[in-house]
């Protein structure tokens, strides 16, 4: 049983309790507290600096100052105009959020599917794992276009692309993490008169649950970073569409604004992924 | 367990192999990048688009490298005029070829690029147009109110589209404007999803076929919003470089007049450029409007050295409107654009 907590990820060991002494383990807290802050404050300095020095174009380098006063018009009214293209930055990104939520669940939901016949049909794992591969390679922009042709210019050729950009990584790690499912404890429970579904629901899902979970986050991720191709047509609202019009006008300020709102809002999905990864898979790493 | 780890190195050494092959591509792709390229020589950059045009007879022809043959001459295209903004900004290019309204908003705050307007490429005509798909009712741009009309943002067609709505009392906030580029405008109108589109050739030719003209741009111009291609140069360049530029609008000039004396020859220089057949060209090359040089140089276009023409009211106009359309913050004044006009030698310079 080893086998798993090869592949159990840093994080686990991380939040195990450590033997350290009291000292050491305050230290640490503090460490851990102190040190995302400290990058944080020196990240904005180096910025400000960076633009004061005038090395670079206002418009490629703006101030911290001007991103900041960008974010409270894109959020707010003012002047009579709403937000950003009419819309305000929270209904960009609950668009593109909500977006995002069909293409994961859809894909992610195909993908298990997919992944758990395929680790347990070894015939059907060799038909569809070169297109799984095929796909996995293709870059989203490169047959978004296709969607458009196929699917028109509204919802469904971006939530396709999102849920074709979330299914292969499912998919890929249940294969592997059903492939992976303990052979002896399979054995084990035939033995004691499971029959082949009872041995699938009981033994085989459990084990792999763990890597799937992995799979998910990494789906998550795959289709969070396709938002801006999934909205380059017809985008707004939605805040890939907001990043991709506001740099057809050469305005970085508002760019920066949705990037910075792509990356913390992705950040805040994945630590919300992870608190539910804990709790349902709570053998990780355990068995 | 051990065959996943095996499949793992495998995957690891497979992903090693395609990022060595990657390297060695990009590396051999940049040395076949531009043919007859010398370290030795000076560089002139020129962004150019794949608009039907004078510049693409010029690149095609090779006259600005046989006329400049201590140079390397090093042509790199450009989708929208935005980019050529960025790459302005970023000091990467020496010439330009772009839209008036993203010049417009290049020379208005914040931008504020250091480029001045030196050549005119061609003025929108019959070949940009609002055209309205058969089976949707409607007759007017009046009709348009609440319909969906595709444009690709951030365009001189987008530019265009406002204008037509605002002279008919309509704002944008009436309609449902889809940013879409030509080639999707197309898919969704085939698809019946957008119910109008303003765009440019070839695409245009492909919804007329299935739809009607309600304005073109060669109207709006009559109405004082023409919009244009222009060619700009970058301050610095100019400045230390002004032998250049004359020998670069001389070339300029000399397509405009292959357009007009030799509309064939013209036709095929361009068709090479942007992979369409000469028949094709030669009937785009109808519809817009090209000046002669003499008409470059008149009061009505950049005017002459010293007196810079109406095209900078034009910019003035257009900035106006995009800070009208709250595309910009606000509008540049006019002695901006003036200043922004390239005349130096205008008009004896053409002629040489």
């Amino acid at each position: 049983m080893s086998v798993f907590v090869d592949i159990a990820p840093d994080e686990s060991r991380v939040d195990s309790p450590k033997v350290n002494a009291p000292t050491n383990k305050w230290q640490g807290r503090l460490t851990r507290a102190t040190l995302p802050a400290l990058s944080l404050i020196v990240f904005f300095v180096v910025w400000q600096i960076a633009a004061a020095s005038g090395i670079w174009n206002q418009t490629f380098v703006p101030y911290p100052g001007t991103v900041w006063r960008a974010f409270l018009d894109v959020s707010t009214t003012h002047d009579g105009t709403r937000g950003y293209a009419g819309y305000l930055l929270w209904e960009h990104l609950y668009m593109t959020l909500r977006r995002v939520l069909a293409g994961v669940v859809i894909g992610v939901a195909l993908g298990v599917l997919l992944g758990l016949v395929m680790g347990s049909v070894s015939w059907v794992r060799s038909v569809l794992e070169p297109w799984l591969t095929f796909l996995r390679a293709l870059p989203p922009l490169a047959y978004f276009f296709l969607l458009v042709i196929w699917l028109g210019i509204d919802e469904a050729p971006k939530i396709t692309l999102l849920a074709l950009a979330a299914l292969p990584p499912a998919a890929v790690a249940t294969t592997a993490a059903v492939v992976a499912a303990p052979v002896g404890l399979q054995e084990a429970a035939r033995a004691l008169g499971a029959s082949r579904s009872e041995v699938i629901r009981d033994v085989v899902v459990p084990s792999a649950l763990p890597e799937t979970f992995t799979g998910i986050r990494l789906a998550v991720g795959m289709a969070y970073s396709s938002v801006v191709a999934a909205e380059l047509f017809n985008g707004i609202p939605g805040i890939g569409g907001l990043v991709k019009d506001a740099s057809n006008y050469n305005n970085t300020p508002v760019v920066l604004v949705g990037i910075f709102a792509i990356g913390i809002s992705g950040l805040i999905i994945d630590g919300l992924l992870r608190a539910i990864e804990r709790r349902a898979v709570p053998w990780r790493g355990k068995i | 367990m051990k065959l996943t780890k095996a499949a793992s190195a495998a995957t690891l050494r497979r992903a090693l192999v395609a990022t060595l092959a990657a390297t060695t591509l990009a590396l051999a792709g940049c040395s076949v990048n531009q043919p007859g390229q010398q370290a030795d020589r000076p560089t002139i950059r020129v962004g150019y688009q794949t608009f039907p045009s004078g510049d693409l007879i010029v690149k095609n022809n090779k006259w600005l490298e046989e006329a400049l043959p201590d140079y390397n001459i090093k042509w790199v295209k450009f989708d929208s005029g935005a980019d050529v903004n960025t790459a302005f900004i970023a000091k990467e290019l020496d010439f330009g070829a772009l839209g008036s309204s993203p010049v417009a908003r290049g020379l208005s705050a914040p931008l504020n690029i250091p480029y001045k307007v030196a050549f005119v490429l061609d003025v929108a005509g019959d070949n940009e147009a609002l055209v309205a798909r058969n089976g949707t009712n409607i007759k007017s741009i009046a009709d348009l109110r609440g319909k969906r009309i595709a444009t690709p943002f951030a365009s001189t067609a987008h530019y265009s589209l406002l204008a037509a709505l605002s002279q008919n009392k309509l704002s944008p906030n009436d309609v449902q404007l889809v940013d879409l580029q030509p080639q999707a405008i197309l898919a969704a109108w085939d698809r019946g999803d957008i119910d109008a589109a303003y765009t440019w050739l070839p695409t245009l030719d492909d919804l007329r076929k299935s739809g009607k003209d309600l304005i073109t741009s060669r109207q709006l111009a009559r109405d004082g919003k023409p919009t244009l291609d222009l060619a700009a140069v970058a301050d610095d360049f100019a400045s230390a470089h002004p032998e250049v530029v004359d020998i670069w609008r001389q070339q300029e000039a000399r397509a405009l007049t292959t357009i007009k004396d030799e509309p064939d020859a013209a036709a095929k220089a361009i068709a090479a450029e942007i992979g369409l057949t000469p028949e094709e060209t030669a009937g785009q090359l109808k519809q817009g409007v090209y000046l002669t040089p003499e008409e470059v140089a008149s009061p009505e276009w950049l005017g002459s050295e010293g007196k810079p023409g109406n095209i900078a009211a034009n910019l003035q106009s257009a900035s106006q409107f995009l800070a009208d359309q709250k595309q910009i913050p606000s509008a540049a004044d006019l002695a901006t654009f003036q200043n922004a006009i390239y005349t130096k030698g205008l008009p004896g310079v053409l002629s040489q």
